[in-house]
């Protein structure tokens, strides 16, 4: 992501100083508790308390990156039309929560899960299934961090013009993060994603505007590119049309089974809190991915015949040209630029705050230390989340030369869990040997296939592939080997008779 | 007895009307290349998949509205629940 803009130098620094304490003064007004700080699922689920307006604005600005907004507008500029997938594709997430969703939300409550494994050892009585969820959920959220601290860097130093270096605004944004989920954990971060998912969708809404003003129109920009790149308004070729179809599934189970997807089923404060919540997340894709399509698809009228490289700054390009046109279109782009870093912002402390836990609640408080206290267990938590960030912000700064794929590997690994909830919640005979095979071979061809450069071969992606052995392994290997006695007890836990009351 | 409690995994139809309604929106079915008419702004191809978008979301709507009840589990518990 490089997106550079010539028209926010010290203005953009004084924005983002105003906004990061204007959003750390929120978070302590509305939900700095001193109580909250001592017990896991205070912290880390906003103690399963979160109403249907937190939930959902801390599962739309959880949902969508700065790369939503940075990232996609040039990939509807080079793949043209085509990209208008990028609205069903996370319409699908809906999809993807509704497989599991309703029957995890009342287990998660009667049982008062804090992280997924906290369902991986619940469902399958099984420390390798439980250990090997937790590690792969751990090494995948753990690489999208990266790639947010990489993007929240290259925002910030867009939004100033370079005035801030990228090393200098990561860390700005780290501490601003860290502070605010130390004192408010999820509750903080919840009310943290709607200050940033508004700022967002202000910013997003006002750019379209501008755009049609003072770059050009959709109706036009059609004709233009029927004209001058038929390949971008024609009918796709197949190969892309799989891909299309592959999208769906990769992102309609991949965001919904996300830690920090999960973590949000938990944390709601009733069915109905739910409900709500994605009901209103299934028009977010139109009013935001749509929209970038949109200005994606005019600039290329706009700026005709850019190059991969060049195209990545197209979002700067097309703030520039509006900036110029008067003052209340400079500070629109200004609040454009801060939506975009807030939006980044909202991923990240999710994604960090999710991590804590796994480690706090699973890694520490299952395998180092299982007599931990709760409030030694959250502090330790917080110390891995400041640990991990450290250490992958020295990889963010200085990318290793060699061996840099291992930090691509991120939906491929996550939704190799997948079979153990979309299946575990239904078939009492799924078994723990079967996922346990399964999420390892899934995880390993995944990860071969991508270090073989094959990420997507005939438009099906290597994550898609690995889920699919995964299934298979899970669902051959559960007939075939019949459930001990024990395990038979273990799984009758999803029969309903025991979960009410 | 039938459960009282409503989940969509337990609606087959449901989930066949999800992949009939993806189906329908990517253009794999149509002459490759072809463009008109642009209809608001958009290929014909890529407004049908706007369309099946908007049904998408239409319809999940629905589900989520009107087959989703799992809070119905707590009154039926005298009863015996469910054998899922």
């Amino acid at each position: 992501m490089n997106s550079e803009v010539q028209f926010i130098g010290w203005h953009g620094i004084a924005v983002l100083l105003v906004y990061a304490a204007f959003l750390l003064g929120m978070v302590i007004y509305a939900a700095a508790r001193r109580d909250i700080r001592d017990n896991m699922k205070s912290f880390y689920l906003g103690g399963g308390g979160l109403g249907a307006f937190l939930l959902f604005f801390t599962m739309y600005a959880t949902q969508y990156s700065g790369n939503a907004v940075i990232g996609y507008a040039p990939k509807a500029y080079r793949l043209g039309y085509a990209w208008l997938q990028s609205i069903p594709f996370l319409v699908m997430v809906i999809t993807g929560y509704l497989l599991f969703a309703p029957r995890l939300h009342i287990f998660a409550k009667k049982y008062n899960f804090v992280t997924p494994s906290d369902w991986l050892h619940k469902r399958f009585n099984s420390k390798s299934v439980t250990l090997v969820g937790t590690l792969l959920m751990c090494y995948g959220l753990a690489n999208y961090l990266l790639e947010q601290l990489v993007a929240m860097g290259h925002a910030i130093s867009g939004l100033t013009a370079g005035a801030i270096p990228y090393i200098c605004g990561v860390l700005f944004l780290v501490v601003i993060m860290f502070v605010y989920e130390w004192f408010g954990g999820m509750k903080g971060v919840a009310v943290a994603d709607t200050i940033n998912g508004i700022a967002l969708l202000i910013g997003i809404i006002g750019f379209l505007v501008l755009t049609l003003q003072h770059v050009g129109s959709f109706a036009e920009t059609a004709q233009y590119i029927a004209m001058t790149a038929p390949k971008k308004i024609g009918v796709p070729p197949l190969s892309t049309s799989i891909n299309w179809l592959s999208m769906y599934l990769l992102v309609g189970i991949g965001a919904a089974v996300y830690p920090h997807a999960i973590q949000r089923i938990y944390a709601a404060n009733s069915e109905n809190a739910l409900k709500k919540s994605l009901s209103r997340m299934t028009w977010m894709p139109f009013i935001t991915t749509g929209v970038i399509f949109m200005i994606g698809i005019i600039g290329i009228m706009a700026f005709p015949g850019l190059q991969k490289a060049p195209s990545e700054k197209l979002v700067g390009l097309m703030a520039n040209v509006i900036a110029n046109k008067s003052v209340l279109s400079y500070w629109m782009m200004m609040i454009l630029y801060t939506g975009v870093v807030g939006a980044i912002m909202s991923t990240t402390d999710s994604v960090i705050l999710s991590l804590s836990s796994l480690i706090s609640n699973d890694v520490y408080g299952r395998f180092i230390n299982p007599a931990a206290a709760e409030k030694d267990k959250v502090f330790w938590g917080k110390v891995a989340g400041i640990a991990i960030v450290l250490l992958l912000l020295i990889v963010a700064w200085k990318p290793p030369a060699t061996l840099y794929e291992i930090f691509v590997l991120k939906f491929e690994i996550l939704i190799q869990v997948a079979p153990a909830f979309l299946i575990g919640l239904y078939w009492q005979r799924l078994g723990k040997k079967p996922v346990l095979l399964g999420m390892l071979s899934g995880a390993l061809v995944a990860s071969v296939m991508t270090f073989m450069g094959l990420r997507a071969p005939m438009g099906i992606h290597a994550g898609i592939i690995g889920l699919l052995i995964n299934i298979i392994v899970c669902i051959v290997g559960s007939i075939a080997i019949p459930l001990s006695k024990e395990d038979q007890q273990t799984a009758a836990m999803i029969d309903f008779r025991k979960v009410t009351g | 007895m039938a459960p009282k409690y409503k989940e969509p995994i337990q609606y087959p139809w449901i989930w066949i009307v999800i992949i009939v309604i993806c189906l329908i929106g990517v253009p794999w079915y149509l002459p490759q290349g072809t463009i008109y008419p642009i209809i608001i702004g958009l290929p014909y191809w890529a407004f049908i998949s706007l369309i099946a978008s908007i049904a998408l979301g239409l319809f999940l709507n629905y589900v989520v509205k009107n087959c989703w009840d799992m809070e119905a589990l707590k009154d039926d518990k005298d009863e015996g629940g469910s054998d899922i």
